[in-house]
């Protein structure tokens, strides 16, 4: 099984815990163990510094690699913080930027389209998937509301722990535009149920390194109780598919 | 052993002991779990090989510690030898003991929440009684152990009480550093490894600290599954033998089987 990994950050980023990967060697060393073969990844000072420098930074520390898929993070482009809509596509098709990943309650900007409408706009129209982390959420009333608010825009939405289902199944069930990576989805029987009600397409492989469990989260796709069709959809099938049909 | 092949192959482990010093059964309040019953966590242990779990109910923690401790006894009585029982008491109650539970066949050891109990500090005297009766038997206590606070709480039960078993659940979670800290210095506290998220080689940094023989396997199940703590120890740059240890054989030096 090929796995592919939707969230993977690289840079020093400023807390760590001991003995907890940093490098990209480390990285990589974790990705061959557990046999990952690609990772999305965007830049840890794009997180937590200056997003449009991460973004360069990303360019460097990935150039000629082909083990990571390059993930740029954005901002609303309102008064010159941030490149305009039109740019960052450029941008992205220049230098083989495939999706985009936002942090809104760490940046702190509305997801509102009165804020970020003509972006949203174009991630539908180019077919760029969104991915966030749900603790960037307000609530799972905020998450609700993006996703019907751009029903066109696919969102990956990871790091969802074991005590979201009675929150999220219901969302799941309304709005087809919504992925959860697997990697913190840790419910008992998880992987099965959620195949059972939602189908495998809603799911994407994803670690969270170096601050989440590659091991962890092979072992929860590997050791699942569903057909080795769905769990090749997951590791690898969702995300190739829906990186593919970018339009830039 | 291959532990890479099993997991890649999506197959369980064979040939090794697995004992899950941290598991439960019952319905919790805020949020749906996944199967919760006897039957679900049987039949997940049995799907992955694993020889024996050790539960309490949730309900007896958070709820009726009586009805809880029932539950318990019908998930051991369904499964001899694969679901064993840990006894919780509840401080609020004066006639609360859970002595004929620790007297039925299958029960072995003793677990506290506290935090779900109202905040309380594990080392308040309302427990004290349950601890004698585990210092007597020499039984192992596992603790909910995520703060600084509730892991010193705990630290203090075992100086008072050295004959028990401290199992620190949760390895202190946040406040892991102290937990190492601890266990250094209590030879009867032993840490388990149920942890629903965390990052690769931090079980190397367990291992480092306090020795392969004081880390034990918790999964935490059906809180959570045990499949991904199964992984993080089974892909853990640590010797096969350290893996065996932490997977089984600790745990049943800790609880005597």
């Amino acid at each position: 099984m090929r796995f592919i990994d939707a969230r993977c950050q690289l840079g020093r980023r400023c807390v760590i815990r001991e003995n907890e990967p940093v490098t990209k060697a480390e990285i990589l060393e974790l990705m061959d163990r557990c046999r990952i073969e690609r990772a999305v990844a965007y830049h840890a000072i794009a997180k937590e510094g200056d997003v449009k420098a991460g973004n360069m930074e990303l360019l460097k520390d990935t150039e000629g690699d082909s083990r990571f898929l390059r993930q740029w993070v954005a901002l609303p482009h309102t008064f010159g913080e941030f490149m305009s809509v039109e740019e960052l596509l450029k941008g992205m098709k220049e230098n083989s930027v495939s999706s985009i990943r936002m942090f809104p309650k760490t940046h702190g900007y509305s997801l509102k389209p009165y804020a970020l409408g003509k972006f949203m706009d174009a991630m539908a129209e180019h077919k760029i998937p969104v991915f966030m982390t749900y603790n960037e959420l307000a609530s799972e009333d905020a998450l609700y509301a993006m996703l019907t608010d751009y029903p066109k825009v696919n969102f990956i939405i990871s790091d969802v722990s074991y005590r979201e289902e009675r929150k999220l199944f219901p969302i799941l069930e309304h709005c087809p535009n919504f992925h959860i990576g697997t990697g913190n989805y840790v419910v008992h029987g998880g992987v099965k149920t959620m195949c059972e009600y939602f189908g495998a397409e809603r799911m994407i492989f994803d670690t969270g390194l170096p601050t989440g469990s590659a091991a962890a989260a092979v072992s929860l796709i590997c050791f699942a109780e569903i057909s080795e069709e769905e769990k090749t959809l997951i590791a690898s099938g969702n995300l190739e598919r829906m990186l593919s049909e970018v339009e830039l | 052993m291959n532990w890479e092949q099993y997991i890649f192959e999506g197959k369980p482990f064979e040939g090794i002991y697995i004992f899950d010093v941290h598991g439960h059964v019952g319905a919790h309040k805020p949020f749906q779990l996944g199967g919760y019953d006897a039957d679900s966590v049987a039949k997940t242990c049995r799907r992955m090989n694993v020889d024996g779990v050790v539960v309490s109910s949730l309900p007896a923690l958070a709820s009726d510690w009586k009805w809880g401790n029932e539950e318990v006894a019908a998930s051991v009585d369904a499964y001899p030898g694969l679901i064993w029982g840990y006894a919780s008491p509840n401080p609020f109650y004066e006639d609360c003991d859970i002595t004929p539970y620790l007297d039925l066949p299958g029960f072995v050891g003793v677990k506290i929440h506290g935090d779900m109990q109202g905040s309380t500090p594990v080392n308040d005297p309302r427990y004290f009684p349950t601890y004698e009766v585990a210092n007597e038997r020499g039984l192992p206590v596992l603790f909910h152990a995520w703060l600084s606070a509730e892991v010193r709480a705990a630290a203090d039960v075992a100086r008072r009480y050295p004959n028990t078993k401290i199992i620190l659940g949760h390895s202190g979670m946040t406040a892991r550093d102290t937990a190492l800290e601890v266990a250094r210095t209590c030879d009867n506290i032993f840490i388990d490894t149920a942890i629903s998220s965390t990052y690769d080689n931090a079980i190397e940094v367990l291992v480092d600290k306090v020795g392969a023989d004081r880390v034990v396997y918790g999964s935490d199940i059906c809180f959570f599954d045990c499949i991904h703590t199964m992984g993080k120890i089974a892909l853990a740059r640590i010797s096969d033998t350290d893996k065996e240890k932490i997977f089984g054989l600790n745990a049943r030096g800790l609880f005597s089987l």
